[in-house]
């Protein structure tokens, strides 16, 4: 576990760009959609998702809105801006990068055949 | 909501210190959290107080949430520094270019800051409101010293009534800012010690009440700069994020530009009183904290 949350460590704000960039979500939505869509490898601690959002929110990557649903109650959902739009688009080249690189070292060697 | 629930919401809302807006948005949005999750585990077949409790297991310590908000929001914009700023560098400009002997100058800067307390104290009061507040003390400490040139036995009967007065106001206007954060209000007390230092240092022979304007006249460039050193204290603490490091600087910076009130001396700071208003401006910087203790535990209820 802890050497999963190492590996998350510096993935969490693009995790959450990506999933606010499917579709607006509110909070609750996001953990749930999180653990749902990884297969529960991914559990996104609850007290630390809003401070993330909001670090989101103020750099102008995600906006929040209150709004109101059929109950009266209010939730608020969070949409991706032109700006977060653009920083997810780079992380995804980022990663897709970094992930054909790993794979490149991290693949068992195949052994050599004799000819 | 039930009753555990709603106590976790108001100890985040306690620590949070966040302007009222931003404060309530932030409760409002965990408020809707907690109820998405506690109905699931309701329906899921758990008690009440399992799902309260699993709620708050799963968002984790209040204090904890709250200061990691707090150190989200809690950074000022470049914008709010310059505004809370903005009271030390009118005071360092009237010293610096020599217009604090102009009284027109001295009521326009007088009436700017009560205009700026009210406008913010109007609007949802600001982070940036904080120094212009401490300002709002002047006219009070103007009234006070004008006091000591009344007639010898007058003087002591209107000190008698000042004094008492000046104090609740001081304390009511502490209690209110501390509800809001006891940082701040050791922002808005930090120039107390240095104005202090300043009176002193100009009084002949060390006296409030014989302040020799030809002294004022030869450290106004010091006094100045002493505004200017407490304008870039105060953007530096709104650019900050961690409280501990607002806390170390303001002790650091009041601490500096007392040394700089007594560089400018030329001695007539002795060492003595250079300690006092050292301890006086660690007891002001101080002090909001513990009226903040002496409040949350005044609101806690007396266990049986």
């Amino acid at each position: 576990m802890e050497q999963r949350l190492d590996l998350m460590k510096g993935s969490s704000e693009p995790l959450l760009l990506c999933l606010i960039g499917q579709q607006p979500m509110y909070g609750y939505q996001i953990i749930k959609d999180l653990e749902k869509k990884s297969q529960g490898y991914f559990k996104f601690k609850e007290g630390t998702l809003y401070p993330a959002l909001h670090r989101l929110e103020k750099a102008g990557l995600v906006t929040g809105k209150w709004e109101m649903l059929p109950s009266g109650r209010q939730r608020r959902y969070y949409y991706i801006t032109d700006k977060g739009d653009k920083l997810l688009a780079l992380k995804r080249s980022q990663w897709q990068n970094f992930l054909n690189a790993m794979n490149l070292i991290i693949q068992p060697a195949t052994p050599l055949v004799e000819g | 909501m039930i009753a555990v629930l709603n106590q976790y919401l108001d100890d985040i809302r306690d620590n949070l210190k966040l302007e009222l807006a931003d404060e309530n948005d932030v409760i409002g949005e965990l408020k809707s959290h907690i109820e998405d999750e506690f109905q699931e585990m309701r329906d899921a077949g758990l008690s009440e107080e399992e799902a309260a409790n699993t709620c708050i297991k799963f968002l984790g310590s209040a204090k904890l949430v709250a200061r990691q908000i707090y150190e989200t929001h809690g950074q000022g914009t470049w914008r709010q520094a310059l505004l809370a700023s903005m009271p030390h560098l009118l005071f360092a400009l009237l010293f610096t270019l020599n217009w604090w002997q102009g009284v027109g100058w001295l009521t326009v800067t007088l009436g700017l800051i009560l205009a700026m307390a009210f406008y913010g104290w109007v609007h949802g009061r600001p982070e940036w409101l904080f120094p212009w507040r401490g300002y709002c003390f002047l006219p009070v400490l103007v009234a006070g010293a004008l006091l000591l040139y009344l007639p010898r036995g007058w003087s002591w009967v209107a000190i008698i009534i000042y004094l008492p007065l000046v104090c609740g106001l001081v304390w009511s206007v502490t209690v209110r800012t501390v509800k809001r954060d006891w940082l701040y209000s050791a922002l808005m007390m930090l120039p107390v010690p240095i104005i202090i230092g300043w009176f002193l240092v100009a009084g002949e022979e060390g006296e409030f009440s014989k302040i020799s304007l030809e002294y004022v006249r030869y450290c106004a460039h010091g006094i100045g700069l002493s505004f200017g050193a407490l304008a870039a204290t105060t953007i530096a603490f709104i650019r900050l994020r961690q409280r501990w490091m607002r806390l170390v600087l303001l002790f650091l910076s009041g601490e500096l530009t007392l040394v700089m009130v007594a560089f400018y001396s030329n001695g007539r700071l002795s060492l003595p009183v250079f300690l006092l208003l050292t301890l006086l401006m660690l007891g002001l910087l101080l002090s909001p904290a513990l009226v903040k203790r002496r409040i949350r535990r005044g609101r806690q209820p007396v266990s049986p």
